[in-house]
């Protein structure tokens, strides 16, 4: 019965070409329409480390000006980032489970295998927690101990992309290079690791790919170089000449996140944290209001605004053109049926069933709703092709990380979006037929056997 | 003549839906259509606005000093004269960072000392002598930098020292000393350091870091760039930039084993990247919007067609008692005149409401009344011409169909 209906449906089609053709035109528009923009909003408003959402928290203090917050735009914001002395003391807590201070360098590398040129890169300098507590993974080798922490090991992480250049993709762990001129040994090299958005560091480009190399955050003090690489604030009238200076400043430049499981070490952190705030209080620092916080990766991606204003809009924009494309679909799926009355009046007369007309139409709408969803998602596959090649900036120097967009990585088709396309494909045609198959349903087979 | 419009709107009222839903679709085109030209002319604006800089001749390239070998002042000195004596080189100064680019510094003065009187928040180029003639930005009054007055770079004993001669964007010099000529007055970092403004210019667009709205709150101080890194601001002559870059970069990749070029990139790039998403957000929203309208008027076309053939009988009985050809055409422009009117007026309010919660939560300006009395006319014109082949069509049927069949 469901084949002879599904023929019918094809004769159908094929009585009013145009009209189908208009119909699956639409449906696969509105559709890809919906795909695109979905798509990249989806990668965008994603949390790239979702299983660790209650266990990872970034720490923030608000040690800013007391006539005005960090960030006009934001006043309810504290700054993103720490002071040095503040992560410091905080990183002598035994109460997270993992740990991370960190902040970016430009640096360059040479060395390795091939004789090549000095190669600039984006280096994070680390303490050893960060690879376990981000669920990292390692191609060869592993990252650095503890001790790494305090004291200049000079040891080295490569990203995958960066052991391939240097080493051609060869097991490089026990090898050195030169970083800024001075001796590493590799003891880890990454495998393929860019989350999207780049949630640990959104200071230099929430898309950015993630960095090139990785060193121990005891290199610091020793290396006494002011931070090229991430971004610096300071607001205090203080006198800031040498880097010891600066180190001891209330200038904000380096990130901290803890890995705190349970909601008691969460608690105690703030306790920590606030018995902290207090004590320097006392001696004359943060003459802000307290506003220490542990914020997990889902709020903190909401309140750095990750998300922007233009891609909401845009998805608002696809679902009204969806709308807009449906509406069209009923109205041409009405006046189908309803000028094909006298049919399904004489299928009435012939013992048909209310129910039977409705399957049968409903049939009809959903051959052409899966013939216009598979349209639909090959547009937005094509579509998506279109909005990457915007994005990407034909770039002459494309060396440095910050302009190597994760563009790539939000207009990439995932199984998610996939599965998200179909349903929205099917379920809104289906919801587009269900009026005009139940309007047809509703005949009355005696007004349509009278004439003739 | 009359238009007839009580037999065409009761023959509507007893065919609603179809009707209801092509009006509904206008509707929603019309909010659509509105709302998007509006924030595309806007942000066509923006992306006019002029930078004041030689933008179209400009080039940059960011250095990295990686020895301790590196010897700052005479690589410097020396990769300068390579670039000003080369043919088709305007001039070239060395900078903290690349106007419009992705990085810069940025630093607050006020017009007293402690903190107090009017502040700005400066965004800085640390450039030499022939800094302002590259940037190709104007002097408005006041004077550039002579090469005597040009400081060596900060290092890590001085980092907290400030010029003592600034030259200032006007906004800067309007946003400190309102209403009052800022040429010769002094202002004051955060710790008390005193800076005279020598020479205002126009507002050049520096980097949009600290937001866009303050783009142009640049300053240019007069010394040599170095502890948060250094770049070469090249200025061509017109035509003479892409060749020239090429032979500089390889130049300067070979001249010195103790430094990298990072990157060299045209302004132009950096312009686009500055707005990459306004140009995107434009051609993504006149793309829907255009798709939009396509598909609404081909519907109210197909509708059109279909209610024609559906009606021939009708139209023929019609023309067999007397109605003209273009009494036809008129009933079906009627009936879709009073379908998009209907539609107008709801998606006059969906746009207004559109509009309004935009602006509400996106903080942008409130919708201007003219786009509206556009786009209601756009729509209506569409909407006859979507109906203008089918009412056509009609009035051509036959009189004689009435007579072939009961």
């Amino acid at each position: 019965m469901y084949a002879y209906y599904a023929r019918l449906a094809l004769k159908s089609f094929r009585r009013n070409r145009g009209l189908t053709a208009l119909m699956l035109g639409a449906i696969a528009l509105g559709i890809a329409v919906c795909i695109m923009t979905m798509t990249v909003y989806h990668a965008m408003s994603g949390n790239p480390i979702w299983w660790k959402n209650d266990r990872l928290y970034a720490v923030t203090m608000d040690n800013w000006d007391p006539l005005r917050p960090h960030d006009l735009q934001h006043p309810d914001l504290p700054p993103q980032q720490l002071t040095y002395k503040d992560a410091l003391y905080l990183l002598g807590s035994n109460i997270p489970e993992r740990k991370v201070v960190m902040y970016a360098r430009q640096s360059v590398l040479s060395g390795g295998t091939a004789e090549r040129k000095p190669l600039p890169v984006s280096t994070r300098v680390t303490t050893s927690d960060f690879f376990a507590m981000f669920d990292v993974p390692f191609l060869y080798g592993g990252g650095w101990d503890a001790s790494g922490d305090q004291n200049a090991v000079p040891v080295i992480v490569l990203s995958k992309e960066q052991n391939e250049k240097l080493f051609g993709g060869a097991n490089s762990v026990g090898r050195t290079i030169r970083w800024d001129d001075l001796e590493f040994r590799v003891v880890g090299v990454l495998d393929a690791w860019s989350p999207v958005p780049r949630f640990y560091d959104l200071n230099n480009g929430a898309f950015s790919a993630s960095d090139d190399v990785y060193i121990p955050f005891g290199w610091t003090r020793p290396l006494a170089k002011y931070p090229n690489g991430g971004s610096s604030n300071c607001w205090k009238p203080e006198t800031v000449n040498t880097f010891q200076e600066f180190l001891g400043s209330d200038c904000v430049w380096t990130q901290m996140w803890v890995e705190l499981p349970t909601r008691a070490s969460r608690e105690r952190m703030q306790g920590l944290i606030d018995g902290y705030w207090a004590e320097q209080r006392k001696a004359g620092r943060f003459p802000r209001p307290r506003d220490n916080r542990l914020t997990n990766i889902g709020q903190w991606l909401k309140d750095q605004s990750v998300v922007q204003n233009d891609n909401r809009m845009l998805v608002g924009i696809a679902f009204a053109f969806l709308a807009v494309c449906l509406l069209n679909t009923v109205g041409i799926l009405l006046a189908k049926f309803l000028n094909a009355a006298a049919i399904a009046g004489v299928r009435r007369a012939l013992g048909a069933s209310r129910r039977q007309i409705f399957i049968q139409h409903l049939i009809e709408v959903g051959v052409l709703a899966s013939v216009g969803a598979v349209l639909g998602l090959a547009l937005g596959a094509l579509g998506l092709l279109g909005v990457h090649a915007l994005y990407v900036t034909n770039d002459p120097g494309n060396v440095i990380a910050n302009a190597r967009g994760g563009y790539q990585q939000l207009t990439h088709f995932d199984a998610i979006s996939v599965l998200w396309a179909v349903l929205l494909a099917l379920g809104s045609a289906l919801a587009a037929g269900l009026y005009p198959a139940w309007r047809i349903g509703r005949v009355a087979p005696a007004v349509y056997l009278k004439s003739q | 003549m009359s238009l007839d419009i009580r037999p065409v709107f009761s023959s509507l009222l007893r065919n609603r839906t179809g009707a209801v839903l092509v009006a509904f679709q206008i509707a929603i085109a019309l909010a659509v259509l509105v709302n998007a030209v509006f924030i595309v002319h806007q942000r066509i604006e923006k992306m006019n606005r002029p930078t004041h800089l030689d933008d179209q001749n400009l080039f940059g390239m960011q250095i990295g000093e990686f020895t301790d070998r590196f010897n700052y002042d005479a690589s410097v000195r020396e990769d300068l004269a390579y670039l000003r004596g080369l043919p088709g080189v305007v001039s070239a100064s060395v900078t903290n960072s690349v106007p419009m680019g992705v990085s810069g510094s940025a630093q607050t003065v006020w017009t007293q000392p402690d903190s107090k009187g009017n502040r700005a928040h400066i965004n800085y180029f640390s450039m030499d002598e022939q800094g302002l003639n590259t940037l190709g930005v104007r002097l408005i009054s006041g004077r550039g930098f002579r090469a005597n007055e040009i400081l060596p770079p900060l290092n890590e004993t001085n980092a907290g020292d400030f010029v003592p001669q600034l030259i200032v964007t006007q906004a800067v010099a309007q946003t400190l000393f309102p209403n009052q000529n800022a040429l010769g007055k002094a202002v004051y970092d955060s710790v008390g350091h005193a800076s005279t403004i020598i020479g205002i210019i126009d507002n050049m667009i520096g980097t949009a870091y600290w937001g866009y709205e303050a783009v142009d709150h640049v300053a240019i101080m007069p010394q040599l760039p170095r502890l948060y890194g250094f770049d070469y601001l090249v200025r061509t002559e017109p035509g003479r930039r892409d060749a020239i870059m090429r032979t500089v970069e390889e130049h300067l990749a070979t001249s010195n084993p103790d430094r990298v070029i990072k990157w060299t990139r045209s302004l132009e790039y950096y312009k686009k990247l500055l707005y990459r998403d306004d140009r995107n957000m434009g051609v993504f929203l006149i793309t829907v919007t255009a798709l939009l309208l396509a598909v609404a008027s081909l519907g109210i076309f197909g509708l059109a067609t279909f209610n024609v053939s559906a009606r021939t009988k009708q139209i023929g009985t019609r023309r067999a008692i007397g109605a003209r050809r273009a009494d036809i055409v008129r009933y079906f422009m009627v009936e879709n005149g009073l379908i998009t009117t209907a539609g107008i007026v709801v998606g006059c309010a969906l746009a207004l409401g559109v509009g309004y919660w935009l602006s509400l939560q996106y903080q942008l300006p409130r919708l201007d009344l003219y786009y509206l009395v556009g786009g209601v006319l756009a729509l209506w014109l569409i909407g006859q011409l979507a109906a203008w082949q089918p009412a056509r069509k009609a009035s051509a049927v036959s009189p004689s169909v009435a007579t072939r069949t009961v």
